[in-house]
């Protein structure tokens, strides 16, 4: 049989309101960047992931030498090492520098967090290695789909975690220095420690069934956090380091002794940075020399004299501050493995900048557009370096970096200004993943603000976002008061990573004798403890008595109840997940400990208020909050969608027994699986011959009740979980020693964890992708329109959770013109007035998806919006393309 | 010699780069023009020595490589 033949002829949409006919429908408006920036742009496109070794080999070479050295200024020195033998690049028409690596989307391995998978491949990459051959540009576009990445080894390119190129003459160095953090790295010490944990046998296990997807201690330990750039642009590097040779001398002999270390790694890691500065400014010298055009030439000579300058002090126009947020950007990504690095409410920082050079005549609107522009670049040319599972299945390939719009100032008043319009404007002219906006809607925020954001959105870039200021408040607010956070303090919040809140504080920029309040990050890394738990799997194993049932492994003991009312299924369930929270908490807390021992951050910690007054590091506390660790689940409308079906079809109307679901469970309704067909969304599925004896069963399946249309059935469910899912969560402590709290984020976790998920009651069949986000419908099931989606998902207070995500996507048609935009906008309104925390849309026409999904090649610059992140469309797995091509698409709003 | 020798290659990702000089697209991997120019690395350092399997040594002592590049290192000395 045809497989792939079978499969395109029987796709099907889902669809609220009249089906689109006829022409597939553009976008509204298509916008274009700048001619300089449109042609950085091509390059991206024409570029593929590329890492190397050059940074990991400083960082051991140096960390060898010191061995006895104090931890902290060991690591220092390490980093310092590499930052200061980066070999720099200058790509023509940047007009902002510097990068993580000397390629375009450069990144590195970190083996001091994790060398095992890199040992795991060892002997294919070493095959790899030895299959010379010789290798072109044109060679490696036969790989063509994927966009950037290097999914296959070409030639003299060793493809890497099926994303990154890496040179094959660098392998030998690689596996090298990887075998030298044999049993040294934070990933193997804490494995190490982790074994002491009771419970640590069934952790294992629920790694092994993927019902969580992966440890975080080594391998994203920062992220999903705001970076908090004040210290420098307020004293420059010099200025920074100064204080802490103030800091050294108050410390050193004194009590408390860690404090010197810590000052004396900062200082270290800062000369590391002027040196990494100053080599691209060199560098940006050798260009200029080599360059006949004298426009081009002048521009290299103003870049190289502007990093000179800011090697050691304060920035001292816009287009410093611009350049110098950047520098710390990256340096914050050069010291860890970190996804979700968020500049935060960045037009807001820069604002007494830009408007300083405004009102003196200094910038025009054009020049800050341009300049804005070329920022989009840097940060969509950011690649993060992990392993295939975390930067395919978690992260698929984006890197999170959330820059917010809006919300309120100190004093409670909007804060949006005039740059956050013209971030805006660049953001749909440049359009591109990175930096995703957020808009924190308050009803303070002016109607032509929020117009803005909605033409943004409307043209579908998949952002900005639209969260909810006031909700965001009153968690940080529950959240923070044991640290001292007050209302003033709360408005300073922003986003970390995709959608995590992330507490902040107004620091005072003094700009000609002004003081200017600036918010930024002073949280470190959320979404750190446990990662995602998939809950349709836990809700598999209940059935099955503690078994995974895929693979035949015992996963938890068992729970020796009999199954005989939906009372014992879900009390059950609740064992289940607290036993999983229990475990994987007390490892991750091990794995963080560890991490802070081995290899603290020192950066991002200088950054961050207060460790530069306290001396002391993130992992030690020095932040002014700290109750970030987080429990983070996927599959959430799946779980409660499940419940509502055995409820209803088991033990009320008893339409079939509880043995017969189990049997239908495995026979996967009458079809052919997922991981055969290839197709992973309800609307293509393949049935077996006997698919007729679970015909009626199936149907019931998928007739319960399903959240997302107002049924009080089904939504009290989802509310009782979420009730106690939130409260739950407090009965775990940190490594810091604060309680845990709920976050309910898909990412793109929802593709594999539903990869390995049997067919769950409520008629979704095995290996197909889980709804995204948290409050977002299962595709196709929401059918009584958006505003009964709304009420559903708003059926609890979303401010007990760290967030919540909706996904919607809306045929283009229905937003045309004015009207459409207004209309739109109501839309938002009621729902974040109804006390929904964040809603996210795509603009398009499912059947361009499904056009792009055949044609790749015609759609490199497609973007869609998958859970709190924009994409490329041919970056994206297929799990997650099927799953974003089967969303409830609204042709009626 | 190839480009990715040549100390006026930009490398923009591992398969190709651009002529700092010509500002042309290049492919890493094929041979240089009349204009290539040795880009400094441990493999045209003094202080390196080839081991085998593609490593060396860096002063005799430390483990390096000889693809590295030697622009931003202080101790790189022409053979």
């Amino acid at each position: 049989m045809d497989l792939k033949k079978t499969l395109s002829e029987s796709v099907i949409y889902n669809y609220y309101g009249v089906k689109p006919e006829g022409e597939i429908q553009s976008r509204e408006v298509k916008k274009s960047p700048s001619a300089r920036v449109a042609k950085t742009r091509q390059m991206y496109f024409e570029t593929k992931s590329s890492a190397s070794v050059e940074f990991p080999y400083w960082y051991t070479r140096r960390w060898d030498e010191l061995e006895g050295e104090i931890p902290i200024v060991r690591r220092a020195e390490a980093l310092k090492a590499g930052f200061e033998h980066i070999t720099p690049a200058i790509f023509p028409g940047e007009l902002l520098v510097i990068g993580k690596a000397h390629y375009l989307r450069g990144s590195y391995p970190m083996p001091w967090l994790s060398e095992a998978f890199f040992m795991a491949q060892e002997d294919e990459m070493y095959k790899d290695a030895l299959e010379a051959g010789k290798v072109s540009a044109d060679k490696v576009t036969t790989i063509g789909q994927g966009g950037g990445n290097v999914t296959q080894s070409v030639g003299n390119v060793i493809s890497l975690a099926g994303k990154f190129g890496f040179r094959k003459e660098e392998m030998p160095i690689l596996l090298h220095i990887a075998k030298k953090w044999f049993n040294k790295s934070v990933d193997d010490v804490g494995h190490k420690y982790e074994q002491l944990v009771p419970g640590y046998k069934e952790k294992e296990e629920i790694m092994r069934a993927v019902i969580c997807m992966f440890d975080s201690g080594y391998t994203l330990p920062q992220g999903r956090e705001v970076m908090n750039y004040y210290y420098p642009l307020q004293y420059g590097i010099e200025g920074i380091k100064n204080i802490c040779k103030e800091k050294l001398k108050q410390t050193a002999g004194y009590p408390d002794m860690d404090r010197l270390y810590f000052y004396k790694a900062v200082h270290t890691m800062l000369e590391g940075l002027q040196s990494w500065i100053n080599n691209h400014a060199e560098e940006t010298k050798l260009m200029a020399s080599l360059e006949e055009d004298e426009k081009n030439k002048t521009e290299y000579l103003e870049i190289a004299e502007r990093l000179y300058w800011l090697a050691n002090n304060p920035p001292r126009t816009f287009h410093d501050a611009l350049q110098m947020v950047w520098i710390f950007h990256v340096a914050v990504l050069n010291e860890d493995a970190i996804s979700g690095l968020s500049p935060g409410r960045l037009g807001q920082v820069l604002y007494p900048f830009w408007k300083r050079d405004m009102e003196k005549g200094l910038l025009t609107l054009e020049k800050t557009h341009e300049l804005l522009e070329c920022m989009r670049m840097k940060f969509t040319e950011l690649d993060c370096f992990a392993s295939m599972g975390v930067v395919g299945g978690v992260l698929s390939g984006n890197t999170f970096n959330n820059l917010c719009i809006g919300g309120l100032t100190k004093d409670g008043e909007s804060a949006a200004n005039e740059l956050e319009i013209l971030i805006l404007d660049s953001a749909m002219t440049c359009a591109t993943p990175q930096p995703t906006l957020s808009l924190l809607y308050d009803e303070k925020l002016p109607e032509e603000f929020l117009l803005k954001g909605v033409e943004c959105t409307k043209i579908g870039t998949g952002y900005p976002a639209w969260v909810n200021n006031r909700v965001a408040m009153e968690f940080l607010l529950n959240n923070f008061k044991n640290e001292g956070l007050d209302i003033e303090e709360a408005r300073a919040w922003s986003i970390g990573g995709c959608l995590e809140t992330s507490a902040g504080s107004w620091m005072p920029l003094e700009l000609d004798g002004v003081t200017h309040y600036i918010p930024g990050g002073s949280a470190p890394a959320t979404s750190v403890g446990v990662h995602f738990i998939s809950l349709p799997k836990v809700l598999e194993a209940v059935l099955f008595d503690g078994l995974d049932k895929r693979t035949g492994r015992r996963v938890y003991p068992s729970h020796g109840y009999k199954l005989e009312s939906y009372d014992e299924i879900w009390k059950a369930f609740k064992e289940y997940f607290s036993l999983t929270v229990e475990v994987l908490t007390l490892t991750n807390n091990i794995q963080h400990d560890v991490w802070g021992k081995i290899s603290p951050s020192i950066i991002n910690s200088m950054l961050k208020p207060d460790c530069l007054e306290k001396g002391k590091d993130i992992s030690k506390k020095g932040s002014r909050y700290n109750r970030t660790f987080n429990v983070e689940i996927c599959g959430g409308v799946n779980l409660v969608n499940s419940l509502s079906s055995i409820k209803k079809n088991v033990f009320e109307e008893k339409n079939f027994s509880m043995d017969t679901l189990k049997t239908v469970i495995i026979e996967n309704f009458g079809y052919i699986s997922a991981s055969e067909t290839g197709a992973y969304s309800l609307t293509e599925q393949m049935k077996t011959t006997d698919y007729r004896t679970w015909l009626k069963i199936h149907k019931q399946c998928l007739d319960a009740p399903k959240y997302g249309n107002d049924d009080k059935y089904v939504d009290d469910i989802f509310k009782e979980w979420q009730k106690w899912f939130s409260v739950m969560c407090e009965n775990y402590a940190s490594l810091y020693n604060e309680p845990l709290y709920s976050c309910q984020i898909s990412v793109s976790t929802h593709g594999p964890m539903g990869a390995v998920t049997l067919a769950t009651a409520d008629g979704r069949l095995s290996g197909t992708t889980f709804a995204d986000g948290s409050v977002s419908a299962y595709p196709g099931t929401d059918k009584n329109g958006p505003y009964a989606l709304f009420s559903s998902a708003t059926c609890y207070n979303h401010a007990l959770s760290q967030n919540s995500q909706l996904n919607m996507k809306i045929h283009p048609s229905v937003i045309q013109g004015r009207e459409g935009a207004r209309k739109f906008l109501e839309l938002i309104k009621a729902y974040l007035r109804k006390g929904g925390f964040h809603v996210q849309f795509n603009i398009v026409d499912s059947r361009m998806l499904k056009d792009a999904q055949k044609n790749p090649d015609k759609y490199r610059g497609l973007m869609v919006r998958v859970a709190g992140f924009t994409q490329y469309w041919v970056e994206l797995g297929k799990q997650i393309q099927d799953e974003v091509i089967a969303r409830t698409e609204y042709a009626e709003i | 010699m190839n480009h990715i020798d040549c100390k006026y290659y930009l490398a923009i990702d591992v398969f190709k780069g651009i002529c700092k000089i010509t500002k042309d697209k290049i492919n890493a991997d094929e041979s240089g023009c009349s204009d290539f120019d040795k880009a400094s690395k441990c493999k045209h350092c003094k202080h390196f020595s080839i081991k085998d399997n593609n490593l060396g040594l860096c002063m005799k002592k430390t483990t390096a490589y000889p693809d590295l590049q030697a622009v931003t290192c202080k101790d790189f000395s022409w053979k």
